[in-house]
């Protein structure tokens, strides 16, 4: 087994949907399901080697720093379980979820989103990192208009509007990297590009954080964001919260950490976080539509890790890394309860679900708490990477970042427990009739037992945070790994 | 394994399980809440005599939970509310929906304080706290839609004291790089003494919410009244008490180090007398009964807080017989009315009346609860309010005097008008269904009628393990014996005496009211009677508690016009609309998310000095 599995086989998968599709339509909901088991299988066998010791991959028989290499350290190793094993409910959910033709491209279009991610993740060369960037994003395009309707294909051009203009600067940046360095693999980057002219070195950094920044949801970059996430497909609103994101942010910060790992840089995230976090948690208060409502929470929260992220220490990359795992676990199972509050309800608007907790009671349950846990109420998962993040803000002698980040809680508590509300407390009658598919329900069962479970053993997860959030920090180690 | 640890497990499984058994099998689910509740108090009683400690590691942290003579006074309070409340939701609660979710909320309430008291580190006492909030918050809008936006504010105030308490133990983690209690209460001298103030101040207005204390009250009257009975006895009687049980550990245990502390502790104890006369004031207006016990409580509290903040041995003593004492008469009254509400439906003082030949005991057991509140002998609330007026003489705080005076004056008004038009005045024809409520809802209303008698009697038997507590808290030692009070210049009263004078007045009263009712007499009702040449109209309001106090209303009126409730909601308000216009940063048009692109671009280069400290 070796790390190359998590990119080939979704690739190959992908390609081999189509072809299904001629033979049967269960083939084709059944491949992804069986791939990603396969992947969740190989990512918890490689983990503990993964974190143990860097495992570096080279691809077609050239050494670094000549051909590309994938990087599977404790961070990758971490982020591809978590990218793999919520692919894994991501693609339970979608199960019955996604009924709707083509239901092929579907599933071809998430098996190419899972390999872009895992791509990002594991790869050690800058270019191929660009690469996987783009497949991940021209999925992630057309799978916000999967639906076809009109918002959806405004919501997937917007997207390709800004999502364009992430990868011009994107590519700009390794260009001009390239033209000074004369080199594509990211340790070899990271030690030459300490001889490259300061400001040359700035606007490649400017470069970064914007072509970055956007897939970062960085305010205020993420315009397309709100949009993509409310009119994708549920389950995809849960892909994007909880891989592509996670993946993008990865990817910003593993470049910051190598190549300009410096107090200012980080200070400007710190504010930049902030910032983020501000603007969308106010404004997600008063959204109208539950599935915008999520959107701009999810913004919140990734301001919240890239708060953590730019205080730089290794507690505080720790306790981001363990913030980013939360929130895809809980921001999935409210996209996944959402999604299917929505189908009942029959409209995207938050007022349409006056009492569908008498209709849906477990499915309302679910949302419920997944509302719980977000705000970071105990004994749930958020709670305690919340407390982290607070704690190594504190650590690192800043406070106003930590009372600005409880203000943003509570304003998120009082939009997410509005809804609530109105699942249990504005109608008292029960109507209906249509029910929330079983596939759906254990999806987001699975979810809940890990929140809880989590919520009651943190070290079960923060055990693995340590050596990733050492991994991310130790450029020395990179550059000795990666070059060998 | 031992007490606490069974304490806790059994509480917060036992919520689990009700709930799950409310939906498979639902007659079993009362007696299960029962014996939860229970056990929790027998386990409670069974660690008094040891002294236990668990500690386990969690995260980084070594999570420590134990028992001390301060927190056994508290969780003996939880569990025996707890247990009284269950008993009495029962039946209260028979003909209600949702009741799985009551009871599972309800007991993580009580969990989470038993959390509370036992945590001997910050980490867990952050963890029950947000989980008591929670839980309480859920029952709180447990009832309807009209509960919503009340709920919701109790959540968000609850969030600012819980944030607060966060940031202070944020702030002394990374001051001492420990969370462990022993641990900070030894290394609080060091950190700077500026740094002390603020955390001192931070965890006073954290706990000072869950208490109620002015001006972070303004959750507490809606959110008492509209929550169902049997919780609003345990939210009244035990759960507001959290906020003192932390205000008791800062004032003691973390913050002797600093000298501009007494400053903070002068300001605290104002607070607390304004909070009790203002409160006292507020309830005097209100026509709904629950509503005027709710600002009842906040006034009591604000005693409790006087009684700490003075921090004489004597007025803290006076300020823990007060806990224990408010925990016991504001569960009775909010259990009697809730009898009331039982049996009428509504808790509005102008159209209840006359239910004292109709339900003789929840009218005894109100009467006990508002002779313990007015202080009046022989109940348990003589001995506080007495312990508090001399401990305050004695330090010298005559103001203070003054305004507890004039509140526990005013009080009587509220009191005597609340006990009045539910169960005094003529009777109603819209009554005359009316009867007793069940043996079970009347068992915890009696035990603790019999519990204020006897504190007030032997007042010793409280006090003692008050001082056990006390000396906990710093070796604060006072005089008393079982049913003696001393004061500092050697007088002393003797219960026993008192007793004896009171029951011969009551004797004596009592055979002038029987000889005087051997005569015939007539029951009328409100319309029953004869005016100056007007018949009331058919509809017309005539019960007693109409305008009860209307000439002193008016008079009072103005000073209470300004209310800091309109000035948080303006505050919300606000708030929500600039929220509502922030939004539209996110146009939705995607030339304008290109054109932000756009600018953030520009301004990284063109400020790239002032950002990244390099000039591009």
């Amino acid at each position: 087994m070796s790390p190359v599995h998590f990119i080939a086989i979704p690739l190959f998968a992908a390609f081999l949907i189509p072809l299904a599709g001629k033979v049967s339509k269960e083939l084709v909901k059944i491949i992804p399901g069986l791939v990603l088991l396969y992947l969740s299988f190989v990512s918890v066998t490689l983990f503990p080697i993964g974190t143990h010791h860097p495992v570096v991959e080279i691809i077609a028989g050239f050494k670094p720093p000549f051909g590309i290499t994938l990087y599977y350290g404790a961070i990758a190793a971490f982020l591809t379980t978590l990218i793999t094993l919520i692919g894994f409910v991501i693609w339970l959910y979608s199960y019955k979820f996604i009924i709707r033709e083509p239901i092929e491209k579907y599933y071809m279009l998430f098996m190419m989103l899972i390999t872009g991610s895992t791509g990002i993740v594991l790869t050690g060369d800058i270019f191929n990192l660009f690469v996987f960037f783009e497949i991940t994003s021209i999925a992630a395009y057309s799978l916000t208009a999967f639906l076809r309707d009109r918002d959806g294909a405004e919501a997937a051009f917007k997207y390709l509007l800004i999502g364009s203009f992430a990868s011009t600067f994107f590519l700009l940046a390794i260009a001009i990297i390239y033209a000074n360095v004369h080199t594509l693999n990211l340790a070899d980057i990271a030690v030459k590009i300490q001889d490259v002219p300061v400001t040359t070195r700035l606007f490649v950094l400017i470069l970064f954080l914007i072509g970055l920044g956007i897939e970062s949801e960085m305010f205020p970059l993420n315009g397309w964001a709100p949009d993509a996430y409310s009119q994708a497909p549920s389950p995809v609103g849960a892909v994007f919260g909880g891989i592509v994101v996670k993946a993008a942010v990865y990817s910003l910060m593993r470049i910051i950490f190598l190549m300009f790992n410096s107090h200012d840089v980080l200070h400007f995230l710190l504010v930049m976080g902030i910032i983020t976090m501000l603007i969308a948690e106010m404004s997600a208060m008063k959204q109208q539509q539950i599935k915008r409502m999520l959107a701009f929470s999810s913004i919140g929260q990734m301001g919240l890790v890239i708060i953590a992220f730019g205080i730089g220490t290794e507690p505080s990359v720790r306790a981001a890394m363990f913030q980013m795992f939360n929130h895809a676990l809980i921001k999935s199972l409210l996209f996944f309860s959402a999604g299917y509050l929505v189908f009942h309800s029959g409209s995207k608007k938050i007022s349409a679900l006056d009492g569908l907790g008498h209709d849906k009671p477990i499915t309302s349950f679910f949302f419920a708490f997944g509302a719980l846990a977000i705000i970071g109420l105990p004994p749930f998962s958020g709670f305690w990477s919340k407390l982290y993040i607070l704690l190594s803000i504190a650590d690192a002698g800043l406070m106003v970042p930590v009372v600005l980040i409880l203000i943003s809680s509570i304003i998120e508590a009082v939009y997410y427990l509005r809804v609530v509300s109105r699942l249990y407390f504005y109608k008292e009658e029960a109507t209906d009739v249509r029910r929330t598919p079983v596939s759906g329900l254990i999806a987001m069962g699975i979810l809940t037992v890990v929140i809880l479970l989590v919520g009651f053993y943190p070290n079960l997860i923060l055990n693995w945070m340590t050596p990733a959030a050492a991994d991310l920090l130790n450029k020395a180690s990179y550059i000795k790994f990666g070059l060998f | 394994m031992n007490s606490i640890a069974y304490i806790l497990l059994i509480t917060f499984a036992g919520a689990g399980i009700t709930f799950i058994v409310h939906h498979l099998i639902k007659p079993l689910r009362d007696i299960i809440a029962i014996t939860v509740a229970a056990s929790g108090l027998y386990f409670v009683i069974q660690s008094l005599t040891e002294k236990t400690k668990i500690v386990f590691g969690i995260a980084d942290f070594n999570i420590i939970w134990g028992n001390t003579p301060y927190s056994n006074l508290f969780a003996v309070l939880i569990a025996v509310l707890g247990f009284l409340t269950i008993l009495y939701a029962r039946d209260f609660m028979a003909e209600k929906e949702r009741l799985g979710y009551f009871y599972m909320n309800l007991l993580f309430v009580i969990g989470g304080m038993y959390g509370i008291v036992y945590s001997q580190d910050l980490i867990s006492l952050f963890f029950f706290w947000e989980v008591m909030t929670w839980s309480s918050f859920l029952l709180v809008i447990y009832c309807c839609k009209e509960a919503q936006p009340i709920g919701l504010k109790y959540f968000v105030f609850s969030a600012i004291g819980a944030y607060s308490l966060l940031i202070a133990i944020v702030m002394i983690y990374a001051q001492t790089g420990n969370l462990e209690l022993s641990n900070i209460l030894q290394n609080f001298g060091n950190i700077s003494e500026v740094n002390q103030i603020v955390i001192a101040v931070l965890l006073l207005t954290g706990f000072g919410v869950k208490s109620a204390i002015m001006p972070l009250h303004v959750w507490a009257p809606d959110s008492y009244s509209i929550s169902p009975s049997p919780f609003t006895a345990l939210f009244s009687g035990a759960l507001s008490k959290m906020g003192i049980f932390g205000i008791g550990m800062v004032l003691f245990k973390f913050a002797s180090h600093s000298g501009y502390f007494s400053y903070v502790k002068i300001i605290l104890a104002w607070l607390g007398g304004i909070t009790a006369l203002l409160a006292t004031f507020y309830a005097i207006f209100q026509t709904d009964a629950k509503k005027l016990l709710a600002y009842s409580s906040i006034g009591q509290l604000g005693y409790i807080i006087i009684g700490l903040a003075v921090g004489t041995p004597l007025s803290i003593a006076a300020a823990l017989f007060l806990v224990i004492l408010h925990g016991a008469f504001k569960a009775m009254l909010f259990m009697s009315v809730g009898a009331v509400y039982f049996r009428t439906g509504t808790t509005d003082m102008n159209s209840v009346t006359g239910l004292i030949r109709k339900m003789p005991l929840s009218f005894v057991t109100m009467l006990f609860g508002i002779i313990t509140v007015s202080g009046v002998p022989p109940l348990g609330g003589f001995a506080a309010k007495w312990m508090l007026y001399e401990s305050l003489i004695q330090s010298k705080h005559y103001f203070l005097v003054i305004v507890v005076f004039a509140a526990s004056t005013a009080a009587f008004l509220y009191l005597y008008k609340l006990i009045f038009s539910l169960f005094l005045g003529q009777e109603e024809v819209e009554w005359s269904h009316v009867k007793e409520v069940p043996l079970l809802m009347l068992i915890p209303m009696l035990i603790l009628s019999a519990f204020v008698l006897v504190a007030g009697i032997f007042p010793g038997l409280v006090l003692d393990p008050i001082s056990h507590a006390m000396q906990y808290l710093g070796n604060y030692g006072f005089k008393y014996e079982t049913s003696v009070l001393f004061n500092e210049w050697g007088n002393k009263i003797n219960m026993q005496t008192v007793i004896n004078v009171i029951g011969a007045v009551f004797l004596i009263a009592g055979l002038f009211v029987t000889f005087k009712g051997l005569k015939k007499t007539r029951y009328v009702t409100t319309k029953d009677i004869h005016t100056s040449g007007e018949i009331p109209e058919e509809n017309e309001n005539l019960t007693y508690a109409v305008d009860f106090y209307k000439p002193f209303e008016r008079a009072i009126a103005p000073a209470l016009k300004a209310s800091i409730d309109k000035i948080y909601t303006a505050i919300g308000n606000n708030l929500e609309q600039a929220f509502d216009f922030l939004r539209y940063v996110y146009t939705g048009n995607g030339q304008t998310y290109a054109m932000y692109v756009v600018l953030f671009l520009s301004l990284l280069i063109l400020f790239a000095e002032l950002i990244f400290g390099i000039k591009l």
